[in-house]
């Protein structure tokens, strides 16, 4: 796998591993405000920032230790510029419905702090949307 | 890159071979690509655009249409 491909698989298992810590805070130690989710969920796309950067490291590490060669990036040609714009056109499908669920779950009159959690669900996985989309698209042409 | 089934195939495997088996580093060097396009590319998973056709036929100094082959529809 090229570099570019063990990016995507990092963002994705970055998603998964944030989205789950999310999900275990929010069942085990519910917020008591909208601010408090809100903050919460802010701090969690910071982690998935954070959880990237390290990822990314550790695996370049690691590949590089395998193969006995430096891997890393390579500049971008119009291949991987086209991969990458077809993975952000599902993504933003999927954020697109992801911000129209969060406003009907605030139209049926649910909490905020519901609408707030669909939301970034909806982003997390247009982000999962967005790599798989590259590995596919990579995979397959 | 698109539906379905490449309809352009090439010859880039063959001439890297003729080219005394350049490497698709060497080549992906000179045309300005990152390797896995040119990978790509050989495997007909990959249709370069324009600029990189050319791009590739004057790595091999050679005609255009001696690395790419346009399979119509039904072909």
């Amino acid at each position: 796998m090229s570099f570019k491909e063990w990016e995507a698989v990092v963002n994705i298992i970055a998603a998964i591993v944030i989205g789950a810590w999310v999900i275990f805070e929010a069942l085990t130690n519910p917020p008591a405000t909208v601010a408090a989710v809100a903050g919460r969920l802010l701090w969690a796309i910071l982690y998935v920032v954070l959880f990237n950067i390290a990822a990314m490291i550790v695996m370049s590490i690691l590949v590089s230790i395998a193969r006995r060669e430096e891997f890393k990036d390579e500049k971008a040609d119009e291949r991987d510029k086209a991969v990458g714009m077809k993975g952000m056109r599902n993504a933003y499908l999927v954020a697109s419905i992801a911000g129209v669920a969060s406003l009907f779950t605030l139209a049926f009159g649910a909490d905020p702090a519901e609408a707030a959690y669909v939301l970034f669900g909806g982003l997390m996985l247009a982000g999962v949307v967005d790599a798989g989309s590259r590995l596919v698209y990579y995979r397959i042409g | 890159m698109g539906k379905g089934q490449a309809r352009i195939d090439n010859t880039i495997r063959t001439l890297r071979f003729n080219a005394g088996e350049m490497t698709q580093a060497a080549l992906a060097e000179k045309v300005g690509v990152t390797r896995q396009t040119i990978v790509a590319m050989e495997q007909g998973r990959y249709s370069p655009s324009l600029e990189v056709a050319f791009r590739v036929a004057r790595a091999f100094g050679v005609p255009l249409e001696q690395v790419f082959q346009y399979r119509g529809e039904g072909e």
